[in-house]
């Protein structure tokens, strides 16, 4: 068994905790956190595949692009749930179902 | 980057990051500015499509692939109806007013910078800024329903992204380069391409989701919605349309569907399309919501520029470049059109309105105008393009899909007929006795779109010999 | 299973389970800081000491801080209305039942994978690459700090007193 099968194998594992928090939980944050798991096993898959095709350096130089977008993208989703609280005062996205048809 | 097209990145970005000292002690300042440069970058845009050296040489020395700058331009066009209308729309006291047309500027700005990438990663990271602005307008107003959708549009289109970046990684991985030209190569070689479209699937299966074709739609409805009213028309009439679909167009033409490489993803595509055309018109006939029934209509014009991509034929991607344009411009009539209504009525559920066309005809008009052109009716530019998607469909033998096509086309003037009806014509109700005419500032972005409308009818052969430019120059 | 790689492989994986499964959303939030933690590890172990550094400090820094800042604005609410834990729980059993099926069939399918690879040229630095290639993506990541901080403005507005 390669090294490279056992890292994705594991990565798809990650991709999997990430996505089942994202499905069952009902908390807001809760998704965050998942959404960040999803977000860290797609970083992993990116410099996986830079090392083993030999395009190390090019990974990197995306991986610090994705890292600030990242860092954006939860400040933006943090100030979401925090608007949401403010309005709602909850952080439960269940309780979300004014919009329907 | 195409450098001609830079420039249509960087000037919103520069006026973005000014409006917020500008209109520190005069909040006008922030209208003035973001109208100024868009309608500026419009003008530029005009001389270098239009100019008459242009027309007499039959486009042959447009600069790029022309794609870009078609769509380039419905950006800007978009963008430009949208502030204009918001800056008579919006609350005078609003406190984040400066902030408001920043983020369209940036939103203006990351889509141009879609469309003029070279790179699966550019392209990614542009829409991924697109997204974030996208959350921050549609919380414009500070609404609950607002809050909800941004919430909706956020935990779908960022797994979607992490679907993305996994393509992309495997795309890596087999071609050992990420750009569009090293996939076209690669696609139009005789290497077996199993590997590279495996990657190139989950990339689109990505853009599919943020497109909100079907099976993945949930967030659409609810995110137009809630969306504070000038947004919703900026994200129906070309937000998603660059955060996605363009994406989907871009890798038909990428992955060469036309001589059959990737024969299961194509098949995929132009069967997702169907379905949404289908669930998209079926489910616009039965909404209460004004703005839902749009936004469910809005699914229903994606899916027939998802089948035409899908279909990927140079006459399907003409047709799907067209439609996607049209649906700028008809989705941007009706959206803004909802608001006006919105703002003159208090309310969008369509049981409560009714004969607006007495109070209303400007709004009543240009709302016909719109739903016709969508519906596909003769001379008015969706025809045209409905036309082309359709003949695609049937010279490839796929007949089924034409007849198909056409006969959601003729539900598609149905939900239409009866939205019209139950909102413009027919008794006036009590929400419309009180309802007069929104200002002429307000009307000026939908007439101007209703004259683009029919204009783009009449003057079909000139813009078929532009799109025709753009379709050899994208498919080599 | 005697690479170090592979070790800092499971442990993300564990930690991303207990980040998931911790009972209170601070811990969750530490949890997730480990995570980060571990895959800048990785990539220092890979040879990728930039992106490290930013993970490191961005990710396992910022992002944490952001987090708690968040967690603690409305950790009073979310205490008084407790999610069901049972789905949770669940998380454990639900990531052995993937990771045995897919024991069988995943590996063998990425191995494959690792054949189709199409090994590129390697080389130069981090800095050229980033200023020669990728020139686009600097101007992304000046919008995006930009949109960045208009989300932030638009969403917090500075409230005049009237």
């Amino acid at each position: 068994m390669s090294s490279f099968a056992m890292e994705w194998y594991l990565i798809a594992l990650l991709m999997f905790i990430g996505f089942y928090c994202m499905l069952v939980s009902r908390s807001i944050v809760r998704q965050l956190v998942g959404l960040e798991i999803v977000s860290k096993a797609a970083m992993l898959a990116l410099i996986s595949a830079g090392y083993w095709s030999n395009n190390l350096v090019f990974a990197q130089a995306l991986l610090i692009t994705m890292i600030v977008i990242e860092v954006v993208v939860v400040a933006a989703g943090l100030a979401l749930l925090v608007k949401n609280f403010r309005l709602h005062g909850s952080a439960d996205i269940w309780k979300l179902d004014s919009l329907k048809g | 980057m195409d450098k001609a097209l830079l420039a249509f990145l960087i000037i919103p970005l520069f006026a973005a990051v000014l409006i917020p000292f500008a209109a520190r002690y005069r909040p006008r300042m922030a209208d003035i500015l973001a109208n100024v440069t868009l309608l500026a970058g419009l003008a530029n845009l005009a001389w270098l499509a239009l100019s008459p050296s242009m027309i007499a040489s039959e486009f042959a020395n447009l600069p790029g692939d022309g794609l870009s700058l078609l769509l380039v331009g419905a950006i800007y066009l978009v963008g430009l109806c949208v502030t204009f209308f918001s800056a008579w729309f919006l609350d005078e006291n609003l406190p984040n007013r400066p902030a408001y047309y920043s983020l369209l500027l940036v939103s203006v700005a990351a889509m141009t910078g879609v469309v003029t990438s070279t790179d699966f990663f550019t392209l990614y990271v542009f829409v991924e800024v697109l997204a974030v602005t996208s959350f921050a307008l549609i919380t414009t107003d500070e609404s609950f329903a607002g809050v909800e959708g941004a919430l909706k549009y956020f935990f779908l289109t960022f797994p979607a992204s992490a679907l993305i970046i996994v393509g992309l990684a495997i795309l890596m991985l087999t071609l050992g380069s990420l750009s569009y030209e090293n996939l076209r190569i690669f696609m139009s070689s005789d290497i077996p391409a199993g590997p590279v479209t495996f990657g190139a699937a989950l990339i689109m299966l990505g853009f599919i989701i943020k497109s909100g074709v079907v099976p993945f739609h949930a967030w659409t409805p609810d995110a137009y919605q809630g969306a504070y009213a000038p947004v919703s028309a900026h994200l129906a009439g070309i937000v998603t349309k660059i955060s996605g679909v363009y994406a989907l167009i871009k890798m038909a033409t990428l992955l060469r569907f036309f001589d059959g490489r990737a024969q299961a993803l194509s098949e995929m595509l132009m069967f997702l399309g169907l379905l949404s055309i289908a669930v998209g018109a079926i489910a616009a006939l039965r909404q209460k919501d004004f703005k839902r029934m749009l936004a469910f209509s809005s699914i229903s014009q994606v899916g027939y520029i998802v089948l035409a991509a899908g279909l990927g034929t140079p006459l399907a991607l003409i047709g799907a470049v067209f439609h996607l344009f049209n649906h700028a411009t008809f989705k941007t009539v009706l959206f803004l059109n909802s608001a006006s209504v919105e703002r003159s009525a208090g309310t969008t559920d369509m049981d409560k309105l009714g004969g607006l066309e007495h109070s209303m005809p400007w709004t009543s008009w240009t709302s016909v105008v719109a739903l016709l052109s969508t519906a596909g009716v003769p001379p008015l530019s969706g025809f045209w393009s409905k036309l082309l998607i359709i003949l695609a469909l049937w010279e490839s033998g796929l007949r089924t899909y034409a007849v198909l096509a056409l006969l959601f086309s003729i539900v598609t003037l149905a939900y239409f007929m009866v939205m019209q009806r139950k909102v413009f014509f027919g008794k006036k109700t009590a929400a419309a006795e009180s309802s007069p005419e929104v200002s002429a500032p307000l009307l000026a972005p939908a007439i101007v779109m209703c004259g683009l409308i029919v204009a783009l009818g009449l003057l079909f052969p000139y813009f078929y010999t532009y799109l025709k430019v753009v379709a050899e120059r994208i498919i080599i | 299973m005697n690479d170090p790689r592979l070790v800092l492989f499971a442990l993300t994986a564990l930690f991303s389970i207990w980040a998931v499964m911790a009972r209170s959303l601070l811990t969750s939030a530490i949890m997730l800081a480990l995570v980060s933690v571990t895959v800048s590890l990785i990539f220092f172990d890979y040879g990728a000491p930039w992106a490290g550094v930013f993970e490191l400090s961005v990710c396992a820094g910022l992002i944490t801080v952001l987090f708690i800042g968040a967690v603690s604005l409305i950790r009073s609410e979310e205490e008084k209305h407790p999610e069901s834990r049972a789905r949770f729980y669940a998380l454990p059993l639900a990531a052995a039942i993937f990771a045995i099926a897919g024991w069988f069939y995943l590996p063998p399918f990425f191995a494959e994978m690792a054949g189709w690879a199409r090994p590129g040229t390697g080389g130069g630095t981090i800095g050229l690459a980033l200023w020669d290639m990728r020139r686009q993506d600097l101007l992304g990541q000046v919008l995006m700090l930009a949109a960045g901080v208009f989300v932030i403005k638009s969403v917090f507005p500075r409230r005049t007193e009237k």
